[in-house]
């Protein structure tokens, strides 16, 4: 019996691991103490943005042009800037922007560059090759000039800023997939699925798509923060949101000139930017360490 | 070998650095002791910089850029003609801080009835820097080098201005001059081809100032690095993107000027840098002040804050062959929801003046009895009804994205405007693009509102209305491409009318039309900022954008 028991035990454990690595990865996660003050200012600006008619007290595209650099005060909280708008107002649905572009621009990044990682590791040969070439030639640029490229082309605005971030992107996503499938493609549980001859789309999305999430989240969430700093360098350059639209790096640039005369229109924007990438980077981080098998000890 | 070169040069940087910071500490003693070309030179501009002998009135003028060539015909630059209109002399000149005309070289001036000739009474006992005698030869000799394709003197590549203001050169058939005469020494007699109301203005412009002969002659294509007029600073020398200094005229016809010993031009790329240059006390003068910058200038008694009387227009116009635009009640719309006072306030520090009419008010024909409209919604959001958009209507709003002494900055104004005229249910996008793009596609009439401005050259209200607002412009200066018969043959009429007073009537006449029609919105005209020193007197800025130092004074 004794040798039962002592059996029984490690394989319940083991069920148990093999059952929720998810919730194993929470775990890991609730006890870092940087990724929750991430996770606590990520879920605060999330909040910001989602109740921004609710917070702000005024509308963010209309100011009075002689009330113009106003210093903070109990009226208008953050300031106003150069055309007297309430910067208060302006930053809130602002984070709308800036999380509404990080976010989408990497699933879109997450959506095309798995299929693709997926197809060249999968089938490699040709197709292996053409796509690595692409994306070969995609990291050969420094990726704020391909975007600003891409940008040039499309004509400037918050959605083709929005598309440029997802298509540099991309190539990151495409070769971690990629190497991920070139080595799960060796594994007995493919050889197996290939040898009870199920369809190669079946294989793909049912094994090797899932067993490749954890990267990809660790990396989307880290690129959430590039993604968004990345917007604001195209609305910096007057490349991306389009006046009256209130985003972050926008307001940066246009708050430039004013940097003597009124510093908290540049303040404030950089505070934001600088805290929302912060909070991405310290959740990713985290989960990196909770979630990427190869760091646990 | 590049190693030997390289240590060499660098002890040679070695060297003067400890000479220069030996300098500081006492004036003469650290003389440079190796004898490197470049050093003597490296040490020049700093010597200037010091006030100069005890008692020696030295201005040291800060500016952005410098100059092309001190050969004033060859030129259409303001910091070249910044340097020569105090080297050489024009027939006549314009007033202190306006456009109207005085004596220059010549005295006095008789005017032929029909337009066709001009008798000018030279000054005498002129003499140019180099000893020789001003006169109706030397005026003949001058007129003949710049109309005279044939002429030895004559520049390969033409005289651009002289081109542009007298229609071409000799021979050519709309040329204004048919000959320069020489009555007796000091008489001279200009018939011409055909009247041309602006001529004695045109004769003011710094390109047709007279040198002298001899030195033309003697210097041929070098004259520019070497000029000689008549004028009240001899040049010195010219330290190419440094200084250019020149000093006094000791001989100078009117002997109680110039009240300067010396003057420096230095050049100071940045405004910023510039500014700081003038408040250490570096130079004495600066212009190109940013707007921003004023009130730093204002705040400090050591320095004075001028404005340079405008002879610009910064304007919003639109394609008045698109719908809505070619509806005037439209137009008249957006012009009461344009605050004219606020942007003035917010974008040009204050240094500049709400326009109404399209031509700034120190022209001739300047319609001051004009109304403008005043900054009113409820005015405007009738009209659009009236004209059948009571919900307004969606647009596109260019503009520039290059910072304009008329609008400093394009963007952020038309962002300001875009929030008035949401309010009356104009919905706007801003449009931008690169500048020569951005001229380009106006020129064509892609665009539906726009920004834009006129810098004027020779003072002459054509030289605004005929060129922005002419329909035989469209294609060229009239982007707006408005077409009006009844403007088109006034602004005809006028060119050639020679009396001031019934030039002055039709062009006021042509401004009642455009308040009516508004084919553009004036918006500002720019006054740009000069700071100088408190001790700098009788600096009177001229809307030409250049001044004539002679009568400048120090402290």
């Amino acid at each position: 019996m004794a040798e039962v028991e002592t059996t029984t035990v490690p394989l319940n454990r083991a069920a148990e691991e093999v059952s929720s690595p998810w919730r194993d990865a929470w775990r890991t996660l609730r006890k870092n103490r940087m990724a929750m003050l991430g996770l606590g200012i990520i879920v605060f600006f999330v909040a910001v943005a989602l109740l921004a008619p609710v917070i702000a007290r005024y509308p963010y595209d209309e100011g009075e042009l002689l009330n113009r650099n106003k210093p903070p005060s109990a009226e208008h909280w953050f300031g106003t800037d150069y055309n007297g708008r309430d910067m208060f107002s302006r930053i809130v649905y602002g984070a709308r922007i800036s999380l509404w572009v990080g976010t989408s621009s990497v699933i879109g990044s997450i959506v095309v560059g798995s299929l693709l990682g997926l197809l060249a590791g999968f089938y490699g040969r040709w197709i292996d090759m053409l796509i690595s070439r692409i994306f070969d030639i995609m990291l050969a640029f420094p990726s704020i000039l391909l975007a600003i490229a891409i940008v040039a082309i499309l004509g400037p605005s918050l959605r083709n800023a929005l598309l440029a971030i997802a298509i540099i992107n991309v190539p990151t996503f495409g070769r971690l997939i990629r190497s991920r499938v070139m080595s799960l493609k060796e594994e007995e549980f493919v050889m197996a699925a290939k040898a009870l001859g199920m369809t190669d789309a079946r294989i793909i999305f049912h094994h090797l798509l899932p067993n490749s999430l954890a990267p990809i989240i660790v990396t989307g969430t880290l690129c959430v923060a590039t993604a968004i700093i990345e917007a604001a360098a195209l609305g910096f350059l007057g490349l991306g949101a389009q006046p009256p639209e209130p985003e972050w790096g926008k307001m940066l640039s246009d708050a430039k000139e004013y940097i003597q005369k009124a510093p908290w229109t540049m303040i404030f924007p950089g505070i934001s930017i600088m805290l929302t990438v912060l909070g991405f980077n310290l959740v990713g981080d985290g989960l990196r360490d909770a979630i990427d098998p190869r760091m646990k000890n | 070998m590049k190693k030997r070169v390289l240590s060499a040069a660098f002890s040679g940087m070695l060297a003067l650095a400890l000479a220069l910071a030996g300098c500081s500490g006492s004036q003469q003693a650290a003389q440079p002791s190796d004898n490197q070309g470049g050093q003597p030179e490296q040490k020049q501009p700093q010597q200037p910089a010091e006030t100069g002998k005890t008692g020696e009135k030295v201005l040291i003028y800060g500016r952005g850029g410098d100059t092309v060539s001190l050969d004033p015909a060859t030129i259409d630059d303001g910091e070249s003609a910044r340097v020569t209109e105090n080297i050489m002399e024009t027939l006549v000149e314009y007033a202190d801080g306006t456009m109207e005309i005085v004596p220059g070289l010549a005295e006095k001036w008789d005017i032929d009835p029909s337009g066709l000739k001009y008798t000018f009474h030279l000054r005498k006992g002129v003499k140019f820097h180099d000893g020789t005698d001003f006169n109706a030869e030397a005026v003949k000799f001058n007129f003949e080098r710049w109309m005279d394709k044939n002429n030895p003197l004559h520049s390969p590549e033409g005289f651009a201005y002289y081109n542009d203001m007298f229609g071409g050169y000799k021979g050519d058939p709309d040329h204004v001059i048919k000959e320069v005469k020489v009555v007796d020494e000091y008489t001279v007699e200009f018939d011409l081809n055909r009247s041309q109301a602006p001529f004695l203005a045109n004769l003011g412009m710094f390109p047709f100032a007279i040198a002298s002969p001899k030195a033309l002659q003697e210097q041929k294509e070098k004259f520019g690095e070497h000029p000689v007029g008549t004028g009240p600073f001899t040049f010195v020398e010219w330290q190419r993107n440094d200084h250019i200094t020149i000093e006094k005229n000791p001989d100078y016809w009117n002997k109680d000027l110039p009240k300067l010993d010396k003057v420096v031009f230095k050049v100071i790329p940045d405004n910023s840098a510039r500014l700081t240059a003038l408040q250490s006390g570096e130079i004495d003068v600066m212009d190109g002040l940013n707007p921003e910058d004023a009130e730093t200038v204002k705040a400090n008694s050591d320095l004075q804050l001028m404005t340079r009387p405008p002879m610009n227009i910064g304007f919003l116009s639109f394609n008045v062959e698109k719908k809505p635009f070619d509806d005037k009640r439209v137009r008249q719309a957006i012009a009461y929801a344009v605050n004219k006072p606020a942007l003035v306030e917010a974008f040009y520090s204050g240094l500049a003046m709400p326009a109404v009419n399209i031509m700034p008010p120190i022209l001739l024909g300047y319609n001051d009895q004009i109304k403008d409209r005043e900054f009113n919604l409820e005015k405007a959001k009738q009209l659009l009804a009236e004209a059948g958009y009571p919900d307004g209507f969606k647009t596109k709003f260019w503009a520039m994205p290059v910072p304009r002494p008329y609008i400093p900055n394009g963007q952020k104004m038309a962002e300001a405007m875009q929030q008035d005229f949401k309010k009356i249910g104009i919905e706007t996008e801003i449009v931008t693009m690169d500048w020569a793009t951005y001229l380009d596609k106006t020129k064509k009439g892609e665009q539906e509102m726009y920004l834009l401005g006129w810098n004027g050259d020779n003072g002459d209200p054509d030289n605004f209305i005929y060129v922005l607002l002419d329909k035989n412009n469209i294609g060229g200066g009239n982007r707006t491409r408005y077409a009006n018969e009844e403007v088109h043959q006034l602004l005809l009429k006028a060119q050639t009318e020679v009396d001031p007073a019934k030039r002055s009537e039709l062009y006021k006449k042509v401004q009642e039309i455009l308040f009516d029609e508004v084919p553009v919105v004036p918006i500002a005209h720019a006054e740009p900022g000069i700071a100088a020193k408190a001790s700098v007197k009788n600096y009177i800025p001229h809307p030409k954008g250049t001044e004539y130092l002679k009568k400048v004074d120090m402290e």
